[in-house]
């Protein structure tokens, strides 16, 4: 019994409706889809950014942890929607950005697919674009950098190309946006329809092999006669590529091809279906075991040819190769590692430095100023005092605090981060790296995400994605909340300057504090690695997995793009998720102290009840509290701490009154508060050490979620550094009070 | 307050117990755990798969080896065969228990799963090769038929799995297995390694150990009571005969040879341009996927660039692109020799 399916016209995305819904796409609200494919490094994002200008989103491709870019443009009152897939080498699915970039060319079928092509590398990006010929005719090459092809003395005759390749080849330079108009133009007729293609095809390949592969798409076209790339779906069936399988036996490969005068098509029986698969099965047995090889040896072969007859070497070049001098210098072996620690210095410099001044501007705006009006409006209104307390003391201000401080450096960081990527010389911290972090198991990618940890524990865990193991990436996830993000560099500096730097004498007072928070920070880089060791030799053992890096060219970084892009893609995510997680975090504050039981609040209860333990591990319980309530942020630590020892010890004349929390300007002030409060030498040490090693914050508990979508890995990821730092602090307390007695 | 004296005793007590408890392999959660699998179902079927596997291997097979096998007592053993002959999966024969046809059928689907997991963990996973086996045991007692089959579906339908051991397909027919022991090889000859016997273990990571391969090539140079020499990738090493008995051969003919050590890019020179032979067998899976993808195949060009700070990785200058390679993946890519340079034709 054959089931008759009903096609539509041919270039009209609208008979492919399901795949496209699958694929989180809603084909009503635009013409054409084009899609944008290419190698890693060659300026997809910029030629994405070309086209879609602001009107562009990001997201994830739906059931995965790969971020997607989508945007809109109007070409001669059509409108055409742009897919940015991630960046692949090839398609051959062996990895998750290969399956959904392939999947969306299959499936998705966009009405023309633009693969971003670096002239400077042709050879090697050919074997992606000789890939996705094989799968569709509606291609265009964008050439791009052009400008560096020059600057090596490479020329390439893009009419030659053109030729060779059978579709339409536009050359320029994205980032000047020059070809890009040539390039939607091309797109526009190829998606259109106006302008057919005769794409090249890849054949000839070893004598039994290519017999093989024959007769096993002969088989495919008989029974599926519609499909266009029989030949590359009897390759995938002989490389035993299981999503081709499926689509095979569940006969879904039917509904990709277009009959040519647009009737209706029969579909293949499951007998059929079976058939062919049960015949390329046997077949495969029959094929060398290097058939793999053989197919790779022979698209390469194709590319080289392609490209020497394309490419005009030994034109006039510049004499000086910047790339390689930058590179002798950045990973040599006496100069690398002090070049490494400087830069990462200056980063954090500019960063603490840049941000003073915001943060006190904003801390003046919303706390100082805002923050009285609201109350002023509250008996206004006539609100009673314990929800005007409740809204404007504990939400409001928990959240001003955490903007205040959150906002000025993660501005600065993330942009001045991604300028250094932009660049080029990150990778080459991987490269430089790796061997240690491959000691303890790691991967060399993790130096990076650490380093963003250094900004913000969030964002460091999202930028794990770089790393394809998913062992590895889980390592660099859980062991990333030991890098001492910013919101945490208040309260060591503070406590720093309060306690150690006391001990020193007044000139050098400073330099000490400042080499105290350094010291906190190594010793977090050193339990990292410790952490990192001990995952993979327990509950993350295994051997390391396909390690690749590419080093790309150092390229002059787009500023402006930039600031945007790191602006909105990172900062502002992270500040609306710490938002929402600071709003209940205020509320608790000021229920815990407002709210009393018996003739006490029960913060005050927390305080005595947690006293205890807090003595056990050099801390107290006022500082237990603080850190509770302050899961969400660690930027609120300080100020809780202080509202709350005002509370128990009530002092009176400071602070605002319950559940207020508050920051006294006077560096001197507040450390007689705390000292007040009880606090000595030890206490100090100990909190900066629990500091650096408790829980992640919410938004990063969060985030670990999102990302692993395991809630084993997350209750690790969080109580991991707990338990660390509740036994280093158990250790130190108990080693210091020995060692006095 | 607590003295901080006592306080530091009782956490280096709880310490020592904790490690007591969770110590891999020795400690008494290990012990546990090996002990549950001790259970009667996990037992049977290991059974079963000894009685099938050593019939296959034309080996003895009695109380006494499966007691050694599953490392139990002669008396246990003893109890589980009269189990099977209960339930109608083994009946004593003449020379030992035989299984029948329903018995051969149970055993059969262990194997299967048992090689297919194998063959994933080998090709799909990092894990190392001597850790295959042991985890392969676990997991054959733990899928169900239908995982099986999906999972052979997942693998492409391999016939053999990473030690050379043809895999039943589900109807239980077995590809023909070929070759020869190495102890029963003349000297003199040049082999092609197509089996390594997983069990018993040491023996099976000394072979890995003195440099046996799957598909790799030796040269049988003489065969005495003491033990076989052979010679591969430029060494030579004595195999004593209870390890020979562990490795399968096929005999290739005379005008085959073995293949010259060969060069590797950890070889190659800074600067120095060369041209790939291939990619060694021993590199599987996305590992080997990925340097395809990169363009390392026969006959492209190589040039290691400049060398990290640590000093590995190593970037290699790869199609016009720079590539970082670990020195572990240099090592299994295959370079040119210098006179070759001319020579297109490559052995092997």
């Amino acid at each position: 019994m054959t089931a008759v399916v009903a096609s539509g016209c041919a270039g009209c995305s609208q008979h492919r409706v399901d795949s496209l819904v699958r694929l989180g796409l809603n084909p009503n609200k635009w013409d054409f889809l084009i899609a944008l494919a290419g190698n890693p490094n060659v300026g997809k994002s910029t030629v994405f950014n070309s086209l879609t200008g602001l009107r562009q989103h990001t997201g994830n491709w739906p059931g995965k942890t790969i971020a997607r870019a989508e945007g809109a443009f109007a070409y001669e009152s059509k409108r055409m929607k742009v897919v940015d897939l991630p960046g692949t080498y090839s398609l051959q699915a062996g990895s998750a950005d290969e399956e959904v970039a392939r999947d969306f060319i299959l499936f998705g079928r966009p009405d023309v697919t633009v693969v971003v092509v670096d002239a400077t590398r042709l050879e090697r990006n050919l074997n992606l674009v000789l890939q996705i010929l094989d799968i569709s005719d509606r291609v265009v090459v964008y050439l791009n950098l052009m400008d560096e092809a020059k600057r090596h003395g490479i020329g390439i005759d893009v009419a030659a190309l053109e030729r060779q390749l059978g579709v339409p080849v536009v050359s320029g330079v994205a980032r000047e946006n020059i070809g890009v108009d040539e390039l939607v133009s091309a797109a526009f007729h190829v998606a259109s329809g106006a302008e057919p293609t005769r794409p090249f095809r890849v054949e000839h390949f070893e004598d039994h092999i290519e017999e093989t592969v024959l007769s096993v798409a002969q088989h495919v076209s008989s029974v599926f006669p519609h499909v266009p790339t029989s030949r590359w779906v009897a390759l995938r069936l002989l490389n035993a590529d299981d999503a081709v399988i499926e689509v095979v036996r569940s006969g879904e490969l039917g509904r990709l091809g277009d009959t040519p005068d647009g009737s209706e098509r029969l579909m293949p029986t499951l007998a059929e279906r079976e058939h062919l698969l049960s015949t390329a099965r046997r077949k495969r047995w029959e094929l060398p075991t290097d058939f793999h090889d053989k197919i790779a040896e022979r698209i390469y072969a194709v590319a080289q040819q392609v490209s020497e007859a394309t490419q005009l070497k030994g034109l006039r070049r510049a004499g000086f190769d910047l790339d390689r001098v930058l590179d002798g210098l950045l990973t040599s072996r006496w100069l690398g590692f002090p070049l490494m620690l400087a830069i990462l210095a200056a980063v954090f410099w500019i960063t603490i430095e840049g941000a003073n001044v915001p943060s006190a501007l904003l801390a003046n705006l919303l706390i100082d100023t805002v923050h009285p009006r609201l109350i002023e409006i509250g008996e206004l209104v006539g609100l009673p005092w314990w929800l005007s307390g409740f809204l404007f003391d504990g939400i409001y201000l928990a959240t001003a605090w955490v903007v205040a401080v959150m906002l000025p450096p993660m501005a600065i960081f993330f942009p001045v981060f991604t300028l250094l990527e932009d660049f080029g010389y990150l990778p080459r911290v991987a490269f430089n790296l790796d061997a240690m972090f491959r000691s303890v198991g790691a991967h060399g990618k993790q130096a990076l995400t650490m380093c963003m940890g250094f900004g913000c524990n969030a964002a460091g865990v999202v930028a794990t994605r770089v790393i394809d193991s998913p062992r590895e990436r889980l390592i660099a996830i859980i062991t990333n909340n030991f890098s001492l993000c910013n919101g945490r560099w208040p309260t060591q500096i503070l406590i720093a300057t309060i306690f150690i730097g006391a001990l020193a004498p007044e000139q050098l007072a400073g330099v000490v504090s400042a080499a105290a928070v350094v010291a906190v920070a190594v010793f977090g880089i050193i339990v990292m690695f410790a952490a990192s060791w001990m995952l993979s030799q327990t509950v993350l053992r295994g051997e390391a997995t396909s390690f690749s890096l590419e080093l790309p060219p150092y390229r002059p970084p787009r500023i402006l793009q930039t600031l945007y892009t790191s602006v909105i893609d990172r900062t502002l995510v992270v500040l609306w998720r710490a938002v929402v997680f600071a709003v209940p975090a205020g509320a608790v504050i000021w229920l815990v102290s407002n709210i009393h039981i018996g003739d006490s609040s029960l913060a005050e209860h927390a305080v005595v009840s947690l006293q205890p333990l807090g003595f056990l591990i050099g801390l107290n319980g006022v500082i237990l509290l603080a850190y509770i309530v302050a899961i969400p942020a660690n930027e609120i630590v300080i100020p809780t701490v202080l509202m709350l020892t005002v509370l128990t010890v009530e002092m009176a004349g400071a602070g605002s009154g319950d559940g207020v929390m508050f920051e006294l300007s006077n560096v001197g002030e507040t450390g007689e508060l705390l000292r007040a409060g009880g606090w000595t030498l030890l206490t100090a040490v100990n909190l900066m050490l629990f500091s650096l090693l408790h829980n992640p914050c919410s938004t990063t508990i969060y985030t670990i979620y999102r990302e692993t979508r395991s809630k084993a890995w997350t209750l690790l990821a969080t109580f991991l550094p707990l338990a660390i730092g509740v036994i280093v602090c158990f250790l130190v307390t108990q080693l210091w009070r020995l060692v006095s007695l | 307050m607590v003295d901080p004296g006592f306080a530091l005793l009782t956490f280096c007590g709880l310490c020592v117990l904790l490690l007591v408890l969770l110590w891999s392999k020795v400690g008494l959660l290990a012990r546990w755990q090996r002990s549950s699998r001790l259970r009667e179902r996990v037992l049977l079927e290991d059974t079963l798969k000894h009685v099938f596997v050593s019939r296959q291997d034309g080996v003895v097979c009695s109380v006494d080896s499966i007691a050694g096998r599953l490392e139990i007592s002669a008396a246990r053993a003893a109890r589980l065969l009269s189990r099977l002959v209960q339930i109608e999966l083994i009946r004593m024969g003449s020379d030992g228990p035989v299984l029948t046809q329903n018995g051969n059928q149970s055993a059969v689907r262990i194997v299967r799963t048992h090689r297919l997991w194998e063959k994933y963990l080998a090709d799909r996973t990092g894990v190392p090769a001597s850790e295959w086996h042991e985890k392969a045991e676990k997991m054959e007692h733990a899928l169900s038929s239908e995982e099986t089959d999906a999972l052979e579906m997942r693998l492409g339908y391999p016939s053999w799995d990473p030690h050379g051991d043809p895999i039943p397909d589900s109807a239980g027919e077995i590809p023909p297995s070929t070759g020869i022991g190495l102890d029963q090889v003349e000297s003199d000859c040049v082999a092609e390694v197509v089996h390594l016997e997983d069990e018993p273990r040491e023996i099976y990571d000394g072979l890995l150990k003195d440099g046996f391969t799957l598909g790799g090539r030796i040269e049988v140079i003489s065969c005495g009571e003491r033990g076989i020499r052979v010679s591969a990738s430029g060494r030579e090493w004595t195999v004593d005969p209870v390890s020979a008995q562990n490795v399968s051969v096929r005999k290739l003919g005379k005008g085959e040879s073995v293949e010259p050590k060969w060069r590797t890019l950890l070889d190659a020179q800074l600067g120095e341009g060369t041209r790939v032979v291939g990619i060694s067998q021993a590199c599987q899976g996305m590992q080997r996927r990925r340097l395809l993808d990169l363009g390392i195949v026969r006959g492209a060009e190589i040039i290691p660039e400049f060398v990290s700070a640590s000093g590995d990785p190593v970037a290699y200058k790869i199609r016009g692109a720079i590539i970082a390679l670990r020195s572990q993946q240099a090592s299994l890519i295959r370079i040119e020799r210098p006179t070759e340079s001319q020579n297109s034709e490559v052995i092997g």
